[in-house]
């Protein structure tokens, strides 16, 4: 079932513009906000129940309140870095209505007490990154950004600031390792970002849709959001929706929505004559279901129960065109490139499964490789530093378990076929004599 | 900033109840139970942990994933497992992955036989590997610098290199490129790795991938022993563990004292052992010859005779000057020998002119002694006059720790730019020569309002704009304050505006505060503490007074003084006015010298040689800058025909009658302890490996009292010019380079960084004077004294100073002399006026 609250009239043209945006009733909750006591701002963000939209799905008003108390210089970081593959949500966000999320970055820098603000944005979304500059300025000019905002006693300056293009600097320490102007490398947690962000402040990170969502929130009072979705995930959701679907995009759904409407009812399903092998419900990052699958309810705890997650809220579809060993080495090579080094079992645990499903492709792999590729996902499951290597060896596990009977009949024809290769070319060799 | 206190807990490991200081990080709290965590990437002295090696993971109960131990802080009742079966799993997986990419050629790898990657494999790893691709490769070895090679492929990426180049010596040289698999360390802009702490990082690598050149297969770990020692190199007397094959010095390695390195060397020290070994070594006695005049080969026997008649022909117009490697009980020999024995006053451990006895005595309080671990905790550090990247290199580490993680504020006062600026609070400058008149108005300043005209004044004479000066008084409230000043400070009335300053800091009532100086050599504290003084005698006890450094140089070309006798001291090279040393030791019907290398006032002037010691071939104790009495023990034997300094300095006094009847280096400490009074009670055995700080015994009350200072005369002389730079005359500073030591010169890992005179300007000077950057200039003082050299324009050089390296080989700033000095082009581009021709004076 679909629903409407960020995606309300996001077509309007103009929307970007602050003109339009204020037309539309934007920035009355900001108004509304700044009028209240820190206290009860955040006291609706924590009735809301609403969760990160970023991928761990933390409850955002908790987060909130393990900000430090007290007059020290706390950040604001938006998570503009939207880089797990197939999630694209964040960027029609910003593209089309980037005063909501400066709204919702001075509500919660309200509720946190907090006194710089700055949005960490890819550097590929270039267009974006330049619509929301001229946004900001446009805040800037009508006094909602700066300083003593509204007379409101809040001051705060807010920065665009443009990445370079790593997806783990989508991880929020090695995103405020980016923004301090270092390599881009993940931090040790603890001390979490909370206690110890940016530039050694309290910080708080929360990604483009959860900050987007604020303003509704302050709109129709906590307790009135909390009334969508299900229990323990509350709201709408944006799904990006992209592989073997005859309408891929972005939708917002509400949270609990059975999988299947998703993907069939809102995204037409794989084409005709197709059926779906497997999907990630959460980003590339998630493990894998299957068509069996299909009807669960679309929310973090219930795909967290199957063995996979929510995650950024992207939907992949992979039909019965596609070899799941394709999709395993897209995934691995995807990982190997991004991951930034800094551990042992992500750096060379993607570099090593790559490897071994090279060899699956090229018919130089036995069934004794599947379960080493196996054991090894295990061994970088929990064991890094950031959550990169589960991203890589959470879905390759999941597929070598579901599809291992793919993955050997692959194996096999693949070995028929080099020694195919092989014999006729000694044959060839022979014949030369 | 108070140091940490940490109380004790209780937690259980592996189901032994241990106790442990809270907080402290799991991998080194299980060691109180005997327990091993392996760790890669750990290591508490490069700050905090990073978890990136991911070997140390344990199990602790309540927490569902596994945890790094070197980032978890020991808490009351925690429970921790590190034998479990999903621990093993997680340590055998990490070794596995960290060897898929090593290339496992231990056999012949340096770091085979101590290397921990060897070590944890055959402890934690699985034993074999299930990786069958091709391994990473990169080209190797290759040279990191002339001292490092890097082997990328044995590289395990645990970091420690990078987080010492960027948060130890914050050279900001190494980093990490690339990034993934294809990860690998090198500089930031791909020169070499060149710091005066490089070597440490050959020492923090768990695997071979980064290796000494010096050392690279000249040894196994089965073929070498280590043994402890102390580098006498520069006065802070980092402790060493030398390696030793067949009775050769192969290697230098820290032996962490927390009290004195933190564990750290400077690549002199590190490396300049190769001196010990050099052809250039003196390893016989010499006499000059009579007939030819150059110095040749000769006995004991005859060496020891010439010297006697020397010294029997001139009485008691004798002087003697003890070098800075001088041990304590060397000085305590030269001092019986001169005084007891020939009944000359006439000796000196310091360069400079002599400090009125009181002061030292003053300066020498207990309650005013700040240790080097005061560094690290105080509320403020103030750096005055000296540069410890050059003088006392390892301190400069040790302020950088305090003021990167523990806050401490650090103040600068120098003439030249230092390297701590960067980090300093604030920093002012003085002009060259001028530290006494910068006390005068540095104490106004802590002290008075700083609003009026009569500051502006007194910080006008230092040379100092009255706004530095305020953010420099700014910078040290606070209760703990550790002064760390170099002793030239004493010159003039500098010793008693020292304690003003002391006084105004209240550095003496508090624990944890005080002063801390830099000696002009190793063991100058030392010599001076066993009464290598021309006023003051073993313990800073009264003394006949005689002629100092300065006088003893007059008294040998005016002819009062007959013979010298130099205990590794060649004054030419170490001591200021090497015109005036010329003279002297040119004039003097002897020079006895103690000496390993054959420097240049030596050769040209000695007429016995006596071959000395090695530092790693000695016995004996030295005395740190913080009071801190460290022993040397021998790691080598002698080479040739070599004799301790004691027996030789025995054996003079007893040919001239005066038997000390000391038999053993042991006894000569013996004899060290008994004549220092503060020093009593003191055994070689109590000393043992880490030493005793003398100002925290008892004994230290048995100091001599001085009588009451009086408020320091104010600075006499004439007040500074410096604003200005009068006739295009500029002050002239100096400065002793870390590499500025003989031991370097023959050190053939250490030629390439021996440097020539350079001579550093403010860019307005430099255009003032029409002079461009690298041009070849000669810089004159007084008379027709000249040193050849390059301009090195420096920004951060006030207007009017010019500052040139004292200390080294050739063109020494120590060849000029009087405070201003004039420069000019060598060749004026025309050709007219070559390099000998007179300067016509520049326009004012």
């Amino acid at each position: 079932m679909s629903a409407s609250l960020l995606f309300k009239g996001i077509d309007e043209p103009g929307l970007n513009t602050l003109k339009v945006y204020e037309s539309r009733g934007g920035y009355a909750s900001m108004h509304r906000a700044l009028r209240m006591p820190a206290e009860a701002v955040l006291d609706e963000l924590l009735a809301s129940g609403i969760r990160g939209r970023g991928g761990a799905g933390f409850a955002m008003g908790k987060k909130v309140s393990f900000l430090p108390k007290g007059s020290i210089d706390k950040y604001l970081v938006c998570n503009a870095d939207e880089s797990e593959p197939g999630t694209f949500k964040d960027r029609e966000l910003m593209q089309k209505s980037p005063h909501m999320l400066i709204e919702g970055i001075v509500i919660a820098a309200h509720a946190g007490q907090l006194n710089h603000s700055f949005i960490y944005i890819r550097g590929e979304y270039s267009e974006q990154a330049t619509i929301l500059e001229a946004a900001v300025a446009e805040a800037y000019a009508a006094g909602y950004l700066g300083d003593n905002i509204l007379g409101s006693g809040l001051t705060l300056p807010l920065v665009v600031h443009r990445g370079a293009g790593a997806y783990i600097c989508g991880e929020e320490t090695g995103l405020l390792d980016s923004l301090e102007g270092k390599r881009g490398n993940p931090r040790l947690k603890p001390p979490f970002p909370a206690i110890q962000g940016l530039y050694q402040g309290p910080t708080l990170i929360n990604n483009v849709e959860t900050l987007c969502t604020v303003p509704h929130i302050i709109a129709m009072g906590g307790d009135e959001y909390a009334k969508l979705g299900v229990e323990t995930s509350t709201g709408t959701k944006l799904v990006s929706v992209s592989g073997h679907v005859q309408r891929p995009g972005n939708y917002e759904i509400e949270l609990g929505t059975p999988s299947r409407e998703i993907i069939y009812g809102l995204a037409g399903g794989p084409p005709e004559g197709r059926e779906v092998k497997l999907w990630f419900p959460g980003g590339s990052s998630s493990p894998v279901l299957t068509a069996a699958e299909l009807d669960l309810p679309y929310d973090f705890n219930t795909l967290a129960k199957a063995g996979s997650m929510l995650g950024s809220g992207a939907i992949i579809v992979v039909d019965d065109s596609t070899p799941v060993l394709d999709v395993a080495l897209k995934l691995a090579k995807f990982y190997r490139h991004e991951s930034c080094g800094k551990c042992t079992p992500c750096r060379e645990g993607t570099n090593w499964t790559v490897k071994m499903l090279e060899r699956i492709d090229d018919g130089s792999a036995t069934p004794m490789d599947l379960d080493i590729m196996a054991s090894v996902q295990d061994q970088i499951i929990g064991n890094c530093l950031c959550v990169l290597g589960d991203a890589m060896a959470m879905p390759i596990g999941s597929m070598i378990k579901r599809f291992r009977g793919e993955f050997e009949a692959h194996m096999e024809a693949a070995q028929l076929a080099s020694s195919a290769a092989g014999s006729s070319s000694a044959l060839a060799a022979q014949g030369a004599l | 900033m108070p140091r940490p206190e940490r109380a004790d807990i209780t937690f259980s490991i592996d189901g032994r109840e241990v106790r442990a200081p809270e907080n402290i990080m799991l991998a080194d709290g299980a060691k109180y139970g005997d327990i091993e965590i392996p760790v890669f990437c750990y290591e508490p002295k490069l700050g905090n942990p990073v978890g990136a090696c991911r070997m140390c993971l344990v199990e602790i109960e309540g927490i569902p994933k596994l945890q790094t131990a070197c980032s978890t802080p020991i808490k009351d009742g925690m429970v921790v497992h590190t034998q479990t079966a999903r621990v093993k799993e997680a340590q055998e997986a990490v070794v596995e992955f960290l060897l898929i990419n090593h290339p496992l050629d231990c056999p012949v790898c340096d770091k085979g036989g101590e290397c921990p990657l060897q070590d944890i494999s055959f402890g934690w790893g699985g034993g074999r590997s299930r990786f069958i691709e091709p391994k990473r490769h990169f080209q190797k070895p290759l040279e990191l610098s002339p001292l490092i090679a890097i082997d990328r492929e044995r590289c395990i990426l645990c970091y420690r290199c990078v987080r010492f180049s960027q948060e130890i010596s914050e050279d900001y040289q190494l980093v990490l490129l690339d990034r993934g698999a294809h990860t690998f360390v090198g500089t930031f802009d791909g020169h070499p790795y060149v710091g005066p702490f490089s070597g440490n990082i050959i020492e923090l690598c768990p695997v071979g991938a980064l290796t000494s050149i010096a050392y690279r297969f000249r040894a196994r770990p089965w073929d070498i022993e280590g043994a402890g020692s102390v580098c006498t190199l520069c006065p802070a007397q980092c402790n060493t563990s030398l390696t030793v094959r067949d009775d050769r010095l192969m290697r230098v390695l820290a032996r962490q004292h927390d009290g004195v390195d933190d564990g750290w060397l400077c690549d002199k020290g590190r490396f300049a052992y190769q001196a010990v070994h050099s052809d250039d070594r003196v390893t016989r006695p010499m006499v000059r010859d009579a007939v030819d005049g150059e110095l040749r080969d000769a006995t004991w026997d005859e060496a020891l005779g010439a010297a006697t008649e020397l010294l029997e022909a001139a009485g008691d117009r004798v002087a003697g000057l003890a070098g800075s490697g001088a041990t304590n009980e060397e000085g305590l020999l030269l001092g019986r020998l001169l005084r007891d024995g020939l009944g000359s006053p006439d000796l000196d451990s310091r360069p400079r002119g002599a400090v009125d006895p009181d002061e030292l005595r003053r300066l020498a309080a207990p309650d005013l002694q700040a240790s080097v671990a005061d560094l690290e905790f105080a509320h403020g550090v103030l750096v005055l006059d000296c540069e410890p990247i050059d003088e006392a290199p390892i301190l400069d580490l040790r302020i950088r720790k305090g003021v990167r993680r523990n806050g401490v504020r650090l103040a600068v006062a120098t003439s030249r730019p230092s390297a701590l600026d960067p980090i300093a609070q604030a920093s002012a400058r003085f002009a060259p020569g001028h530290v006494v008149p910068f006390l005068e108005a540095l104490s106004a300043a802590l002290s008075e309002s700083t609003d009026g005209e009569d500051f502006d004044r007194l910080a006008q004479a230092a040379g100092t704009p009255p706004e530095d000066l305020r953010a420099l008084a700014g910078a040290l409230r606070g209760e703990e304050i550790v002064v760390v000043y170099g002793e030239r400070v004493w010159d003039g009335a500098g010793a008693a505006w020292l304690l003003e300053l002391a006084g105004r800091l209240a550095v003496a009532a508090v624990d944890g505060a005080g002063l801390l100086g830099i000696p002009d050599g190793t063991n100058g504290r030392g010599l001076r503490e066993v009464g290598v003084l021309p006023n003051a005698g073993p313990g800073l006890a009264q003394a006949p007074a005689g002629r100092d450094s300065p006088g003893i140089a007059e008294g040998l070309a005016n002819g009062e003084l007959s013979v010298v006798y130099l205990l590794s001291c060649d004054p030419i090279r170490t001591h200021p006015d090497q015109q005036a040393w010329e003279a002297g030791l040119a004039a003097a019907d002897g020079v006895i010298a103690h000496t390993m290398l054959l420097t240049e006032g030596i050769r040209a002037h000695a007429s016995v040689v006596f071959p000395a010691e090695a530092a790693a071939e000695k016995e004996g104790t030295l005395t740190h800058p913080d009071g801190r009495i460290q022993r040397l023990r021998p790691a080598i034997g002698r080479p040739d025909d070599v004799r301790a300094e004691w027996d030789v300095l025995c054996e003079v006094s007893r040919r001239l009658g005066h038997d000390l009847g000391l038999a053993s280096a042991r006894a000569c400490s013996s004899e060290v302890f008994a004549s220092v009074a503060f020093y009593a009670g003191l055994t070689l055995e109590e000393l043992g490996g880490r030493g005793v700080r003398w100002p925290t015994r008892d004994a230290a009350a048995a100091l001599p009292q001085a009588p009451q200072a009086s408020r320091p005369p104010p600075p006499s002389g004439p007040r500074s010019n410096a604003l200005g730079s009068p006739g295009g005359r500029l002050l002239l500073g100096s400065f002793r380079s870390i590499w500025a030591a003989p031991e370097v010169e023959v050190s053939p890992a250490l030629k390439f960084l021996t440097r020539e005179q350079r001579v550093e300007i403010s860019p307005a000077d430099a255009s003032t004077l029409g002079l461009r950057q690298d041009e070849d200039v000669l810089v004159f003082s007084d008379g027709d004294r000249r040193v050849r050299c390059r301009v090195e324009i420096r920004n951060a050089v006030p207007v009017g100073s010019a500052f040139l390296e004292a200390g080294i080989h050739a063109g020494s700033a120590e060849s000029l002399s009087g405070a201003l000095v004039r420069i000019h082009r060598a060749m004026s581009p025309n050709g007219a006026g070559g390099a000998d021709a007179m300067p016509a004076r520049t326009g004012a």
